[in-house]
C-alpha cells in the first residue's frame, strides 16, 4: 500500500494540466525564450544589474568566460574583482597579463597579494600555444579558484578554445580569457561573451565613470541594450565624485591654454 | 628461525602485474623491498646469471602479527615488483634447496643434492657414488666426506641442518640513490632518454618508499657515444666531456614519479644531444625524510586535481623559472617599488603557496597584517590595478600630456617625495586622468628638484614631464 501512495499524489496534476507543453520536457532543456537556470554553479559577480543579466545570476564556474575588449584597454579588474575576491581562497593565476598586476591595490578590493600567481609570458603569437598549456595546467591544479588568460589579437583557433573550456568544465574552476574585441563576430564556445568598453568620458556625463557590457552570447535572449554599470571601488568612485567641479575646473583650464 | 627465499620468477610462468613499470633493475629493488619486512636480507648466487634472496623473518613476525600476516603482507598485499617464486624452510639452506629443486613441501632429507651449492662441483662423484638426496649425503660417513670432498661441504650441509650459525653478508640500503642503466640501443634524441629514465624512475621509487624520504633534488646524467662524439659541444647540459648532465629540483619532498616524469620530460625535450647517447645514470642529490600527509576528515571538501606545487613546478620546467611569479609586498611609498614580483618557489614560497591554510582561515599572521596596513589599503583602493613597469614618458601638446589622446586631470595632486637615501629622488604629483580611448589612468609629473624653484600650482609649465604610470582597469 504505501508504494501507492505517492502515485495517486502526483497524477492528479498531470490530468489536470494536458496543455503545458514545457511539462513533459526535462528540467535540463532550456526553453530560448528565457534566461537558461543554472544547472553549473555559478559565482555572484557583486554587481546585481549584471547578475539579473547573466544565466543563472553570476559568472558560471566550470565554464568559460569571454571578455572582449578593444585593443590597448583593459577594463577586466573592476568587473572581475568582486567575484575574484569571493570566489575561494585559492590561487588565481594570471597567464600572459598584458601588464604587471599592482597587487596593492588589488589587495585594497579584496584579491589579497597571496592568491596572485603570475605566469608572464612573451608578446608574439608564438607564445600562444604555451599561454594555453599554461592555462590548462592551472585549470587542472586541485587549489586553484580561478584562472584568467589573456590572448593576443586574432592568434587563437576554436578547437584550442574548446580545448580550454572542456578543461574548465572537467576542473570545474572560473575561466575568464581576454580577447580582442576584433574576435567578436567568430565562432566561439565559450558559454558567455561580453564585451567591455569604458565610458569614454565625452560630453555631460564625462564624470560619469560607467563600463559598458555587452552581452554578446549568452544562454538566454539576445541583449537590447548595453549594461551600463558603475563598477569601481567605492572609494575611487567618491573621490572622482568629490573632485568633480575642480576638473572640470582643470579641463578648462588645460583647454583654454 | 624461519628463513623465505625467492627468486624472480621467468615470465612466462606467471603474468606480471598489470601496472608495473619496468625496472632498471628488479633484483636489486626486490632486495630493497624486501628490507621492509627484515634487515636480513641476503643474495645467494647460483651461476652467473642466477641469483636468489634470503631473508630471515622470524624476528619480525611478531610485529606483523604472525607469520601467516607477514606472508600475505610480503606476498600479497604488498604487490611483489616482480613476480616472485619463493620457497620457506627452518635454514636458509632448506629454504633455497626447496627453492631451487622446486619442490616446496620437501622434507629436508629427501631434497636432491643438486639443490645444494656447495655440493654442486661434485655432482658427478656423488651420482656415480648413488647419493641423490641430502639425507644420503648426511649418511654418509664425516671424515670421509671431508677427505674426499673438502670441508666446505661439511660445513654447508651443517649449516643446512642448523648445526652452524649461517652468516650473510647482509645488504642494506645505500644512502644515495645511484643507478646505472646501460640502453638497449643507443640514443639520438633527448626526449627519448625518457624512456630509459623511466625505469630509472621507478627504480627510484623503491628505494624513497623503503628508506621513507622524498626527493628534492636529482641528476641524470648520460655518456655520449665516444667514437662519434663532438668534444667541443658545450651548453647548459654539456661540458664539452663525454658525459652530459640535467639537474631536476622539487620545491617539495616527493615521491610522485609521475610528477618527476613529467619535469623531466619538459627539461629533456630542449636538450640537445651532440652524439648518441648508451648509457644513463640517475643519482639523488638531496633527499628528506618525508612527514606524514594530514587528510580532512570531511570527505567535502576533496579538490581533484594536481597539487599547486606539482603544477607550478611543471610550468617552471617548461617556460622557465622566471615566468612563474608570486608576488611578495614591500614597505615603501613608490608604487614601483610597493610590490615585487619573484620567482615562485624562492622566499616568497611562504606567502604564496606552502601553507594552504592561511587561505583557509585567517591565521593570526594575516590578521596583524591586516591591522598594519589598515591604514594603507583604504589609500591603496585609489591606486590602479595595473601598473607600467617602467614609467612611459608621454607626449605633451598645448601644455596637455596625451595618451591615446588628450587627457583630462580628474583628479589630484597626490604628492609623493621620497626615494632621497636611494639617490635617485623621486619627487612626483601623481593625478588621475581620462583617456578618451582608455579610461582613467594614473599619471604623474616630475617636480624638478631644487635647483628649479619651481612654483606650487605650476606644475604643468612646459619644461615638465608628463609620465604614465598605471592605468585603472
Amino acid at each position: 500500500m504505501s508504494a501507492l501512495q505517492p502515485v495517486s499524489l502526483v497524477t492528479p496534476p498531470l490530468v489536470e494540466q494536458p496543455f503545458d507543453v514545457h511539462a513533459g520536457l526535462r528540467a535540463d532543456v532550456w526553453h530560448a525564450h528565457a534566461l537558461a537556470g543554472a544547472p553549473q554553479q555559478v559565482q555572484a559577480t557583486g554587481n546585481a544589474a549584471l547578475d539579473a543579466e547573466l544565466p543563472g545570476g553570476g559568472w558560471p564556474v566550470g565554464a568559460m568566460t569571454e571578455l572582449l575588449q578593444s585593443t590597448h584597454v583593459h577594463s577586466e579588474w573592476r568587473l572581475l574583482l568582486p567575484a575574484l575576491s569571493a570566489c575561494g581562497q585559492g590561487p588565481v593565476v594570471l597567464v600572459g597579463a598584458p601588464h604587471v598586476p599592482f597587487a596593492p591595490a588589488l589587495a585594497a578590493q579584496g584579491l589579497y597579494s597571496q592568491r596572485l600567481i603570475s605566469v608572464s609570458m612573451g608578446t608574439g603569437a608564438r607564445d600562444v600555444p604555451d599561454r594555453l598549456w599554461a592555462t590548462e595546467q592551472a585549470l587542472r591544479c586541485a587549489s586553484v579558484d580561478a584562472v584568467l588568460l589573456w590572448l593576443p589579437a586574432g592568434t587563437v583557433r576554436t578547437d584550442q578554445l574548446r580545448r580550454l573550456q572542456m578543461a574548465a568544465a572537467n576542473h570545474h574552476k572560473l575561466l575568464f580569457v581576454m580577447r580582442d574585441a576584433q574576435a567578436r563576430n567568430d565562432a566561439s564556445p565559450a558559454v558567455l561573451r561580453l564585451e567591455l568598453w569604458p565610458a569614454n568620458g565625452v560630453g555631460i556625463d564625462a564624470i560619469d565613470d560607467a563600463l559598458h557590457v555587452h552581452l554578446l552570447k549568452r544562454r538566454g535572449p539576445p541583449q537590447d541594450q548595453p549594461l551600463q554599470l558603475a563598477a569601481r571601488a567605492p572609494r575611487l568612485a567618491m573621490l572622482l565624485a568629490a573632485t568633480r567641479p575642480a576638473s572640470y575646473a582643470l579641463a578648462c583650464t588645460t583647454h583654454r591654454a | 628461525m624461519h628463513w623465505l627465499a625467492l627468486h624472480t620468477a621467468p615470465s612466462a610462468s606467471a603474468p606480471a602485474p598489470l601496472n608495473a613499470v619496468a625496472l632498471a633493475d628488479p633484483h636489486t629493488a626486490l632486495a630493497w623491498w624486501m628490507l621492509r619486512f627484515t634487515p636480513l636480507v641476503a643474495r645467494v648466487h647460483r651461476s652467473q646469471a642466477h641469483s636468489a634472496l634470503v631473508l630471515e623473518v622470524s624476528g619480525s613476525e611478531r610485529l606483523f602479527g604472525g607469520r601467516d600476516a607477514l606472508l600475505a603482507q610480503i606476498f600479497i598485499q604488498n604487490m611483489p615488483l616482480a613476480p616472485v617464486q619463493y620457497a620457506q624452510g627452518a635454514t636458509s639452506l632448506i629454504a633455497l634447496g626447496r627453492l631451487w629443486s622446486n619442490l616446496p613441501d620437501c622434507p629436508s632429507d629427501s631434497l636432491p643434492v643438486h639443490s645444494l651449492q656447495a655440493a654442486r662441483p661434485h655432482l658427478p662423484t656423488l651420482a656415480r657414488l648413488g647419493v641423490r638426496t641430502w639425507g644420503q649425503l648426511r649418511a654418509l660417513p664425516r671424515g670421509g666426506v671431508a677427505r674426499r670432498f673438502g670441508a666446505e661441504l661439511l660445513d654447508a650441509l651443517d649449516r643446512a641442518y642448523g648445526q652452524r650459525p649461517e652468516v650473510y653478508p647482509w645488504l642494506t640500503l645505500p644512502e644515495v640513490f645511484d643507478a646505472p642503466l646501460e640502453l638497449s640501443a643507443s640514443v639520438d634524441s633527448a626526449p627519448a632518454l625518457l624512456f630509459g629514465a623511466r625505469r630509472l624512475l621507478a627504480q627510484l621509487l623503491v628505494w624513497l618508499r623503503v628508506r621513507q624520504h622524498g626527493v628534492l633534488a636529482l641528476e641524470l646524467l648520460w655518456d655520449l657515444d665516444a667514437r662519434r662524439s663532438n668534444t667541443l659541444h658545450i651548453d647548459a647540459h654539456h661540458a664539452g666531456g663525454q658525459q652530459g648532465r640535467l639537474e631536476l629540483r622539487t620545491a617539495q619532498a616527493t615521491q610522485d614519479i609521475a610528477h618527476l616524469q613529467r619535469l623531466l620530460g619538459e627539461k629533456l625535450a630542449r636538450v640537445t644531444l651532440p652524439a648518441p647517447v648508451l648509457y644513463l645514470r640517475l643519482r639523488t642529490l638531496e633527499t628528506q625524510p618525508l612527514a606524514g600527509e594530514s587528510h580532512s576528515l570531511l570527505p567535502d571538501d576533496v579538490r581533484t586535481g594536481d597539487s599547486l606545487h606539482h603544477t607550478l613546478e611543471r610550468l617552471a620546467a617548461r617556460l622557465g623559472a622566471q615566468q612563474v611569479q608570486c608576488v611578495q609586498p614591500q614597505a615603501d611609498h613608490r608604487p614601483e617599488c610597493m610590490q615585487r614580483w619573484q620567482p615562485w618557489g624562492t622566499e616568497g614560497i611562504e606567502n604564496a603557496t606552502k601553507n594552504r591554510a592561511a587561505y583557509a582561515v585567517p591565521t593570526s599572521a594575516r590578521a596583524r597584517n591586516d591591522a598594519n596596513s589598515g591604514v594603507a589599503d583604504s589609500n591603496m583602493a585609489l591606486h590602479p590595478t595595473w601598473l607600467l613597469p617602467t614609467p612611459q614618458r608621454l607626449h605633451v601638446k598645448q601644455q596637455q600630456p596625451h595618451y591615446q589622446g588628450p587627457l583630462t586631470l580628474l583628479s589630484g595632486p597626490q604628492r609623493l617625495e621620497t626615494g632621497w637615501l636611494e639617490g635617485e629622488p623621486a619627487l612626483r604629483d601623481y593625478y588621475i586622468a581620462r583617456s578618451t580611448a582608455a579610461g582613467l589612468v594614473w599619471i604623474y609629473c616630475e617636480r624638478l628638484g631644487s635647483k628649479k624653484a619651481a612654483p606650487e600650482h605650476d606644475s604643468r609649465s612646459s619644461d615638465v614631464n608628463w609620465y604614465l604610470h598605471g592605468l585603472f582597469a
